[in-house]
């Protein structure tokens, strides 16, 4: 199977001198295509801030990171901006949506981009629209709607292209149950169907539940990892809450 | 810490996004203040033979300065405001008083204002110290220009800007108390909301506008009329460009946004949406920009065309360079010897012009128009002047025109009077009976001639004769003569034209080209320098007020082209659809301004504010306009970008 990301020492430095905080210390992390990982943590571990470098979005301070094969070290800024246009769905722990766009222009925005064509386009919407259903708030601002509907917006907007990659930065955080399972069911279903590699930053052991492969980060490195390999989603789910009592940080109670 | 020392911190620890609000009130006291201080300066006032006269063209001036720069200041102070609501709510959310930050507001405000005052007096001296010497060039007196403060411009500025600055200081105490603090927290991220388009707006917008401009092809007769006629252009075009702004820009970038396959493809989606998520603010501003333009650059080339004409007006108003009514006296001899000792200029041509002073008869019922308006108004008075064809060709000889003449019998032919846009349609065919002591005499016209032959006066009446009728009738009436000379250089006659001005004739006596051409230079410096001054200010502030408006945005655009970047659009796209966006708030008023400019001028022209050749002025002033705006553009993409970027 073809390696899809490879993450090799990587170290993240924060701030400047005398004022220095290591975000990420030292992460090696090879990611296979078609893998569907998890990536758990205190808050302030560094998930985000890996993330980010993968989605090369940030930079490493050392160390380096291997997309397909290719450093993105020696990737220029639009080698960089096509790879996160065309390979790339990142869901943000903050959103990112844009003020200026509706709902449908922001989750249409990827594509306009990539220039697909309109009638693909309008196609795609109302398939999303459902899966996530967000028909009713597709002709409204951002600013006019909540912060579970924003993350939906923001879930559709990082799936709609069907990227080969997948971050998502705790994209759970801010639905309630029914809505949670809906989008962990269609990133699986991005993951199986679809061939994409997943990578997902979540607090939730039921979220965490749904990944082939559950890595455990603490102060910047990487603490233990668990392979759901053939277990039942229930044994999964115990044994990832499990190690999170002994790291502290994630909490969830049912199934 | 008192509440005037958090202001302080405040100023200080923000600068960079206090700057821009701070640069865009300096810049307006440099432009008042410059302007006041020319209006007192005593250099302009001792060189300038007709300053009072000018002292009230820069009063108007001032005037509507005072109006622009107080609405100038009012937008930034607004824009300002708008980017600092967050932070109002902000201080109230952590339980600072409402009274508190309200003066907070007003002290900084107070405290940026007096700062800008400070700058801008500054600079402003120095810069009219730098008009000052150009004007003086531009009048031809070249002097030095000491280096003096006139207290009273200062003072001037002072008071003008503290009513100014204490104004919007109070919107700014008001700030918190008018607004709730949701409000305040979403007011950067709402965006005015796009207004409604309305065809019915768009609609009658046209119609206006259409209006206003067929109006302006009309041709005009009465004073009344032009005053209608620039009444109802004046209210179509302002509410129809307002309109058209308001309702017609929504509603194309709506269609452009229901055009899916290129709204939905690459940056467009991000341009047009940028730009209808702020229309509301725009459309207003654009309006103001794009009628300030339009008359400004009116401005701009009625001053230039008159500077650039002045020369020409000059001959017609004073064929000769020495013009005086001949009485075969002492008097003249000695004129005669003044005008021949001057050997820096030679005598090229000297002559003789008899005329004939008339009346036409009152039962006259033909007379062409323009007659006719004079016979009513002078009815008693011998106000047309005959001459004889052959003195006509004399003249035309003398002065080197190639204009000729042949009459014969009752043929008669107009000089074409100044002030009018006659034609010879106006006269062709067209009788007049000249009253003589004994019988009437009926001619005809049969020519329109353009060349000028005596001194402009009014009523301005000369009608060229065949020599046979011309002596014929100079056997009735005593004829008048006006003795000419025509002389080399006469631009450079101000020694000899003194002198003769000094022998104690009226003007209607004794008239000299240099003392017209004099007066016209000085009106035409005059003009070209207040109105290309104001022009030049006016324009340069209305791109800056575009440039700060678009800074703004940038700031605000920050994070959403960070966004973008985040999610892939290349550093290329985002330059492309900035320099888009910035070229659609630019091109809109510069279009607008410089088709409602070429209507004013057809106006003008109509009501002979400005005659002659106007194609240069009004080349010369579109070309100013453009380059200036091309210079704000191109700032304007650079540093948006380098902010967006950062
Ligand atoms: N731009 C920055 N400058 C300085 N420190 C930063 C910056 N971004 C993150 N950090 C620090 O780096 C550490 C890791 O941040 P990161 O966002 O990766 O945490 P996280 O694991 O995603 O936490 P959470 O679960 O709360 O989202 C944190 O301690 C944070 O304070
Ligand atoms: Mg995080």
């Amino acid at each position: 199977m073809k390696m899809v990301v490879e993450v090799k020492s990587v170290k993240k430095v924060y701030g400047a001198k005398g004022n220095v905080f290591t975000a990420l210390d030292g992460i090696d992390l090879s990611v296979m295509e078609g893998e569907f990982i998890g990536i758990m943590g205190p808050s302030g571990a560094g998930k985000s801030t890996l993330l980010n470098v993968i989605a090369t979005i940030d930079q490493p301070t050392s160390g380096d990171i291997f997309i397909d094969g290719t450093s993105i070290l020696t990737m220029n800024e639009d080698q960089l901006a096509s790879f996160r246009r065309d390979k790339l769905g990142f869901l943000f722990q903050d959103y990112n949506l844009l003020d200026t766009l509706s709902v449908k222009e922001n989750i249409v925005l990827p594509l306009a981009l990539a220039k697909v064509n309109v009638k693909e386009v309008e196609k795609r919407v109302d398939d999303i629209a459902d899966t996530f259903g967000i028909r009713p708030i597709l002709e409204k601002y951002p600013y006019q709607i909540s912060g579970g509907q924003k993350q939906r917006t923001a879930a559709s907007r990082a799936i709609i292209t069907n990227p080969r990659l997948l971050l998502a930065d705790e994209p759970t955080g801010a639905l309630d149950s029914k809505s949670a399972t809906d989008l962990l069911e269609s990133l699986k279903e991005l993951n199986e169907h679809r061939q994409a590699t997943v990578f997902m930053v979540t607090h939730d052991a039921f979220a965490a539940s749904y990944c082939k492969r559950v890595l455990f980060i603490k102060d910047g490195k990487i603490f233990t990892e668990l392979v759901k390999g053939t277990s039942p989603r229930k044994e999964f789910f115990n044994k990832v809450l499990d190690v999170l009592s002994v790291l502290g940080g994630g909490t969830s109670d049912t199934v | 810490m008192t509440l005037f020392s958090l202001a302080k911190r405040n100023i200080i620890g923000n600068f960079k996004n206090y700057m821009l609000y701070f640069l865009s009130m300096i810049f307006s006291v440099v432009i008042y203040h410059t302007f006041v201080s020319l209006r007192y300066s005593s250099e302009i006032e001792k060189n300038i033979e007709s300053f009072q006269s000018m002292r009230s063209v820069f009063l108007q001036a001032s005037i509507i300065l005072i109006a622009f720069v107080a609405v100038f200041i009012w937008y930034s102070n607004a824009f300002f405001t708008k980017k600092r609501k967050k932070e109002v709510g902000m201080y109230s959310l952590l339980g600072l008083r409402k009274k508190t930050i309200g003066k907070m507001m007003f002290y900084e405000n107070l405290l940026m204002g007096a700062g800008a005052v400070i700058a801008g007096v500054l600079l402003g001296t120095l810069l009219s110290k730098m008009f000052t010497m150009l004007l003086l060039r531009l009048l031809g007196t070249d002097v030095d220009v000491g280096f003096t403060l006139s207290l009273e411009a200062i003072g001037n500025t002072i008071f003008v800007f503290t009513c100014i600055i204490l104004i919007t200081s109070i919107q700014g105490y008001r700030l918190i108390y008018n607004f709730n603090l949701i409000e305040l927290f979403q007011a950067d991220k709402e965006g005015e909301a796009v207004p409604e388009v309305s065809m019915i707006g768009v609609i009658i917008g046209t119609i206006l506008l259409v209006f206003g401009y067929w109006i302006a092809f009309q041709p005009v007769d009465s004073t009344g009329q032009i005053l209608r006629n620039l009444l109802l252009i004046m209210g179509s075009i302002v509410t129809g460009t307002y309109l058209l702004f308001r309702t017609a820009i929504v509603y194309l970038l709506k269609k452009a946004k229901e055009h899916k396959s290129s709204y939905y493809n690459g940056i467009n989606i991000i341009g047009t949406s940028h730009l209808l998520y702020r229309i509301k603010g725009n459309a207003r501003m654009l309006t103001m920009i794009a009628l300030l333009s339009a008359l400004t650059l009116s401005a701009i080339t009625i001053g230039i065309s008159q500077y650039y004409n002045f020369t020409t007006h000059a001959k017609q108003l004073e064929p000769f360079s020495y013009t005086h009514i001949s009485k075969g006296d002492i008097e003249e001899e000695k004129i005669k010897e003044i005008i021949y000792e001057d050997k820096n200029h030679p005598v090229q041509a000297e002559m003789t012009v008899p005329l004939l002073k008339v009346h036409s008869d009152p039962s006259d019922t033909d007379l062409p128009e323009y007659l006719e308006q004079l016979m009513a108004e002078f009815p008693e008075e011998d106000f047309i002047n005959l001459i004889s064809a052959k003195t006509f060709n004399q003249v035309s000889a003398a002065l080197d025109r190639n204009e000729k003449v042949t009459l014969s019998g009752n043929e008669a032919a107009m000089i074409k009077p100044r002030y009018t846009h006659d034609s010879f349609s106006d006269y062709e065919g067209r009788t007049i009976t000249l009253k003589l002591p004994e019988d009437g005499k009926q001619v005809r016209f049969t020519h329109l001639l353009e060349g000028r032959v005596l001194s402009w006066r009014y009523p301005d009446a000369y009608i060229v004769l065949s020599d046979e009728l011309y002596s014929e009738m100079e056997n009735q009436i005593q004829p008048v003569a006006y003795k000419t000379y025509q002389v080399e250089d006469q631009k450079n006659t101000e020694l000899t034209s003194n002198q003769l001005n000094q022998l104690g004739f009226n003007e209607l006596q004794l008239s000299t080209f240099y003392k017209v051409y004099k007066r016209g230079l000085e009106s035409a410096g005059q003009n070209i320098f207040t109105l290309g001054f104001l022009g030049l200010v006016f324009l340069a502030a209305t791109g800056c007020m575009i440039y700060f408006k678009q800074l703004t945005e940038a700031h605000s655009d920050k994070g959403r082209y960070e966004i973008l970047r985040k999610i892939g659009v290349r550093k290329k796209e985002v330059l492309t659809t900035i320099s888009k966006q910035s070229l659609f708030i630019f091109l809109l008023p510069l279009i607008v301004g410089i088709s409602h400019n070429l209507m004013i001028v057809k106006v003008l022209l109509g009501i002979n504010l400005i005659g002659g050749d106007i194609s240069f002025p009004i080349l010369s002033s579109i070309g100013f306009y453009i380059a200036i705006y091309l210079g704000y553009y191109i700032m304007t993409v650079n540093t948006y970008y380098k902010i967006v970027n950062l």
